[in-house]
């Protein structure tokens, strides 16, 4: 299979001016301004096929946005280097862009005054599909989508997922072969999210195109992405399978007792952390290392009617990575 | 091409959807020119002419302003500042689309709703007031003027885009964006001809384009300079419309290449 994407040390840093607190630091900033760089990405190394549908995870910050900016050709890197499409995407070419896209959640490209069609209408000239192209793919993203009678409708009176679905469409319409989606299910309600979800991967299968996507919504990510890279301040923390993640970041197992009487909860640190105790049953986070003998000093000390060993959920364990913990 | 089409219906679509918006920009217009008309003809009293103007002169300058207005001051220069302070920019930026030529589009659809809104303005005052009209016998008047508008349509269109494109570094854009608009009517001769003013700002002015944009294709329409003369301000405004340009795209490119819109 061929490369989609590809980043070599992939570095991009932010100048931003620093101000000094009150009306004071306002007025000297005018004249004596200083600037502090940040890294929002540092040294960023991956590869993704085509085809692939890769979840792109981390904290608020952690430079997520900014490295599918670069990969969209909207920002230039400091240092490093990156290609999409075999194209280098600052370089903003014709045929890449045409052959792109990217989608944030909290961005619109539809015209508001008017429904959304006319927006498809213009990218039809944009991206310069014939009538007989543009039919066939706006059909079928009505179909996937259910835009069905939001199309005549302005788009300010859509709702959230109504414009959402919309944004997609408009998005899709040129039938891009690199798909970045920041944030795709942001503000979506629960039904909306899983159509949203089910489109994805219905885009994904249907059409081949390579998809990357950041989503703070772990159901998003377990259900699509196979593969997930992480980062952290900008440098990379992780890149495999989703599974992996957990043999590799949960130090920890999970450790469920139900006894047949009531015990003293705090008895049982010396075991693990007690996460929870109710209705006579404990659950303890115990390190991998001690699992066997924590396990062993509960049968032995405590009136255990059940006991049952655990992995770490994915969820669990990506939510950690998203708070820095 | 397809796509400018496609846009300039699209935003004459939008702007006739934004009736309010569009009722209220005319009316302001329209208390403009209404004010104007009382104000010099107060001035012109009983007077056969004033600053060299005559009576009919006056009322066509006056009037012909309205239409000016709407033909020549109506850029994107707020939606610019407004887009890229939002981030906005971004979705044109990925797409295989020239900006420039996506908002001349726009704006040409807004001063097509604009001018014939002037015109019934401007049909219905002249019938308020019943006076007298001059209009140019020379054909050849006729088609220096509208060359000589469409082209400072144009320099007004990229100077404002150029002023406008420094959002890109300050999130404080509109100030100067304002400030500019303020003079340039000043300076335009858009409150009145630059004849009022002494004779050495005036020459400071002439050396600017801003007296392209009104004061002089008026001067033309009244036939108040000489058709060589006239020839050789279209030319200047040529020259204006290149160095504005050139400008413009100078500072798009600078600005296109270090923004960098933080965060998501």
């Amino acid at each position: 299979m061929a490369v989609a994407i590809e980043t070599q040390g992939l570095t991009k840093d932010y100048r931003s001016p620093l101000k000094e607190p009150g009306l004071w630091g306002g007025v000297k900033s005018l004249f004596d301004r200083k600037y502090k760089d940040t890294r929002a990405v540092d040294g960023v190394t991956f590869s993704i096929e085509e085809g692939e549908l890769v979840g792109f995870l981390g904290a608020n910050g952690a430079g997520k946005t900014t490295t599918l900016k670069m990969l969209s050709g909207l920002l230039t890197p400091t240092s490093g280097s990156a290609t999409a499409l075999g194209h280098v995407p600052w370089k903003r070419e014709t045929k890449f862009q045409g052959a792109i896209s990217l989608v944030m959640g909290q961005r619109s490209q539809l015209w508001w005054e008017i429904p959304a069609y006319e927006t498809f209408k213009l990218n039809q000239a944009i991206y310069g599909l014939s009538e007989a192209d543009f039919r066939r793919h706006l059909d079928e993203l009505v179909e996937l989508l259910q835009l069905g009678e939001h199309l005549a409708v302005p788009v300010k009176k859509l709702s959230l997922g109504q414009r959402m679905r919309c944004e997609l469409a408009a998005a899709l319409l040129h039938r891009p072969r690199l798909l970045l989606l920041d944030e795709p299910t942001i503000g979506l309600d629960v039904v909306m999210q899983k159509n949203v979800r089910e489109f994805i991967k219905a885009y994904n299968k249907r059409s081949g195109a390579t998809i990357m996507l950041t989503s703070h919504n772990m159901t998003d990510v377990v259900e699509l992405c196979k593969r997930v890279i992480v980062i952290e301040k900008g440098r990379l923390l992780y890149d495999g399978a989703l599974d992996r993640l957990v043999e590799r970041y949960a130090d920890h197992k999970i450790l469920r007792a139900r006894f047949e009487a009531e015990v003293e909860p705090s008895d049982l640190k010396a075991l693990g952390t007690v996460v929870k105790y109710e209705d006579r049953t404990v659950t303890l986070e115990v390190p991998r290392a001690k699992m066997a003998a924590s396990a062993a000093a509960l049968l032995r000390s405590y009136p255990v009617a059940d006991l049952n060993v655990e992995e770490v959920a994915i969820d669990d364990i990506v939510r950690r990575l998203f708070s820095h913990e | 091409m397809k796509t400018y089409w496609v846009a300039y219906q699209i935003a004459l679509q939008e702007t006739l959807q934004r009736r309010s918006t569009l009722i209220m920009d005319r009316l302001g217009g329209f208390a403009v020119v209404v004010s104007l008309y009382a104000f010099w003809t107060a001035l012109i009293g009983d007077k056969a002419t004033f600053l060299g103007y005559t009576r009919p002169e006056m009322l066509t300058y006056v009037l012909a302003l309205n239409i000016l207005r709407s033909f020549v001051f109506t850029g994107r220069g707020w939606q610019l500042v407004g887009e890229i302070s939002s981030g906005k920019i971004s979705s044109y930026l990925i797409r295989p689309l020239s900006y420039h030529g996506y908002a001349l589009a726009l704006d040409m659809a807004q001063k097509t709703v604009h001018v014939i809104a002037s015109f019934f303005e401007v049909g219905f005052l002249a019938w308020l007031v019943q006076g007298e009209l001059f209009l140019p016998r020379d054909p050849a008047t006729w088609l220096i003027f509208g060359a000589a508008v469409l082209l400072s349509s144009l320099i007004f269109f990229f100077l404002e885009f150029a002023i406008s494109t420094f959002a890109f570094w300050t999130s404080e854009s509109g100030g100067p964006l304002f400030c500019f608009e303020l003079f340039l009517q000043f300076a335009a001769g858009a409150f009145f001809p630059l004849d009022v003013l002494p004779l050495g700002l005036r020459r400071v002015l002439e050396a600017t384009p801003f007296p392209y944009m009104v004061y002089f294709p008026v001067r033309i329409f009244l036939e108040k300079v000489s058709t060589a003369e006239a020839v050789r301000m279209l030319g200047m405004e040529a020259l204006w419309l290149a160095v504005v340009f050139t400008a413009a795209m100078t500072i798009w490119a600078r600005g296109v290449r270090s923004y960098a819109a933080e965060g998501g």
